[in-house]
């Protein structure tokens, strides 16, 4: 290259450099395919005689979740669920759909696994503050989640029926996930089954019926199954939908583990609850649940770990909602074990508070 | 296992190869839009609605039995504008059906060609309530509103079906020279009492009274999406009965003791009038509809 050239070069990039630099940053940046975000936070406030430990009771943050969700081309839709609580951030949810196959739904990435009613749903969704017993004692808390691949057909039967098959990671035993899938082998692959069942029994009333099992081998070198069984009645009157209603649910999760003919009964649980809605702002709700041989600590207390083995609990509460995007309920749970001898008791009352902002996804039915 | 797949087979291809009985079936998230698609498709087309006449269309449950019944359906047609953006979301999607997916030929948004009343200036915030940010979306009460979804409609079928092109053309054109006529006969029945006042449950009623020249004087709702409480009826019941407003709308779908109470206090009537066809059983189709809110309205003003 000539220094002529060189030097015609250089010119050219004092002279233009800068007004391209600048007419690229107005026209090829641009913030019109930005997702739709959304965020929602808990603020948790707690009070009870056998709380004793510091920071039990009283005011707590509880979670914050941000939500992102887009298009991300002609096939495919990408979401994000990042949460955030006092000390830690976790991408809880990031996955990919497709319904670009006739029938079939795709989903890619780390996901809730579609197994029963509550592990489904995300914390600022659930009915009742605290989680059925029997959930963290089966398969978390918050549900099954994990890196896999999931397929939900929807058959042609006249009724809503739906089967998914379910693929995910090796996952090791941790306080958020209790089932131990993590047996090294090539040929473990935690696999999900799950029916779903929905008819119209009038133009107001649906009834459900859903049956999911998980399965995967664990490093004790046992087969570690999960199977839960749900069934929901809900009422919606069709010319007062936002202002009447009412849901009767039902679920129960029996969790096993087995070396060739010997099975072991790990533990297992029901729920079973009623939310009425009186009026557009406000819902009540009443549950009563059962868990065997629980092994969580639901007193919440590092210097109280009784409250496990049969366990039994119920809940009462009120919630005032005076839009859609907040929520104010009041929680009272009296738990209690049932092992013989004197019960262990968890005496509470809680007041939680739910906000939300920007987009959010409409709730599943 | 053989026998459980065998049957499930059985099944699948029983129902996947039910037979056609129209060229194109179409689903929508209103009856209005339902009753224009089926007068623009004539023979060729079934039109049904997801949300009924009488459900608020803001509030409609995501049944997945909705999903279920469009799972083969070849249009989906949208209000747009978001008020179906609390339900759609999760059964369009949930459908499994790729036709009619945003973005697919067979996802119709119903408002593309609609000139939209009340697109919110600057910032767009929930304390305003729960308000539409692109704009008022009920459209449909403007009779002129929908000669424009007709016509929208007509191409589309059109380009879904073009064996049958050129009847959506003339049934549109056929549906528009109707509505034309008709909406003479509204705006003659409603001309002498054009400026009168109203008060209407929800912000749902914007298009018709800019459309006929009646006033909007307020709403029962304080802000959209909130319920009243007792002061604020009572203060706008006072600021009625200085007005000299006398007639409270409401829809089935709302709180109709929450409209009757104010239109008592402000010593006026509370007359429940459908803004979505089959919102009561006289209003069968979009003519119908309109029929009735102009007949109900004329001897709400007239005292009749």
């Amino acid at each position: 290259m000539s220094k002529r050239f060189k030097l015609f070069i250089f010119i050219g990039a004092l002279l233009y450099g800068p007004g391209l630099s600048n007419a690229q940053t107005r026209s090829i940046i641009s913030n019109l395919a930005n997702p739709a975000i959304g965020m929602s936070a808990l603020f948790l406030g707690q009070a009870a005689p056998n709380l004793t430990a510091p920071g039990s009771t009283g005011p707590s943050f509880q979670e914050a979740e941000i939500s992102v969700i887009s298009t991300v081309d002609p096939l495919w839709t990408l979401a994000g669920n990042f949460t955030f609580d006092a000390g830690s951030g976790l991408a809880e949810e990031a996955y990919a759909i497709t319904d670009s196959i006739p029938n079939i739904q795709i989903k890619v990435g780390e996901f809730r696994a579609a197994f029963g009613k509550h592990g489904t749903l995300h914390t600022h969704a659930f009915p009742f503050i605290q989680a059925p017993i029997v959930m963290s004692n089966t398969i978390g808390e918050e549900g099954f989640k994990d890196a896999g691949i999931e397929a939900a057909w929807m058959t042609p039967l006249p009724w809503y029926c739906e089967l998914t098959l379910g693929g995910y990671r090796q996952v090791a035993v941790t306080p958020d996930h209790p089932l131990n899938f993590n047996g090294g082998s090539m040929d473990n692959i935690p696999y999900l089954i799950h029916l779903k069942n929905l008819i119209d029994v009038d133009e107001d009333t649906t009834m459900e019926l859903g049956g999911s099992d998980l399965t995967g081998m664990g490093d004790d070198g046992r087969h570690h199954f999960v199977f839960g069984a749900d069934f929901t009645l809900r009422n919606v009157p069709l010319r007062q939908s936002n202002q009447r209603g009412w849901i009767l649910q039902g679920e129960y999760i029996r969790k096993v583990s087995n070396v060739g003919d010997i099975y072991n009964h790990e533990s297992d649980g029901w729920y079973a609850s009623f939310q009425y809605r009186l009026s557009q702002e406000w819902w009540s709700g009443i549950r009563a649940e059962e868990a065997f041989n629980s092994v969580s600590d639901i007193s919440d207390n590092p210097t109280d770990t009784s409250l496990s083995g049969h366990v039994q609990r119920a809940s009462i509460n009120v919630a005032w909602l005076p839009s859609e995007f907040s929520e104010l309920k009041l929680e009272y749970g009296l738990a209690q074990t049932a092992n013989g001898g004197p019960a262990q008791v968890d005496n509470r009352v809680m007041l939680q508070f739910n906000y939300i902002i920007g987009f959010h996804p409409p709730h599943a039915y | 296992m053989k026998s459980l797949v065998k049957i499930l087979l059985g099944f699948a291809l029983a129902f996947s190869t039910l037979p056609a009985f129209a060229d194109l079936k179409v689903a929508t998230a209103l009856e209005d839009l339902a009753s224009v698609a089926q007068f623009v498709g004539g023979k060729h087309v079934t039109a049904t609605s997801l949300c009924k006449g009488y459900q608020d269309p803001h509030f409609v449950p995501a049944k997945p039995s909705l999903m279920k019944a469009i799972q083969n359906a070849d249009v989906f047609i949208s209000v747009g504008l978001e008020l179906d953006g609390g339900w759609l979301p999760l059964v369009i999607p949930g459908s499994r059906n790729p036709k009619i997916q945003p973005g697919a030929k067979g996802f119709i948004d119903a408002s593309e060609e609609i000139n939209v009343l009340e697109k919110p200036v600057g910032t767009v915030s929930r304390a305003e309530g729960d308000i539409h940010p692109l704009g008022n979306p009920h459209y449909y009460v403007d009779p002129a509103n929908l000669e424009v979804v007709a016509d929208h409609l007509a191409r589309v079928f059109g380009e879904l079906d073009p064996t049958n092109a050129d009847d959506y053309t003339a049934n549109a054109k056929a549906f528009d020279e109707k509505m034309e006529k008709a909406l003479k006969g509204w705006e003659a029945d409603l001309k002498p009492y054009k400026g009168t006042s109203i008060v209407v449950y929800h912000e749902n009623f914007v298009y018709f009274s800019t459309r006929f020249g009646l006033k909007l004087f307020g709403t029962v709702e304080p802000k959209p999406g909130i319920p009243p409480n007792p002061r604020y009826l009572t203060e706008t019941a006072e600021a009625m009965k200085a007005a000299g407003v006398k007639v409270v709308l409401y829809q089935p779908y709302y709180d109709a003791d929450a409209a009757q109470q104010l239109a008592k206090k402000a010593e006026g009537t509370a007359y429940e009038i459908p803004t979505e066809v089959g919102g009561v059983p006289k209003a069968k189709d979009v003519f119908s509809k309109f029929d009735f809110i102009v007949s109900t309205l004329v001897k709400a003003f007239s005292g009749k």
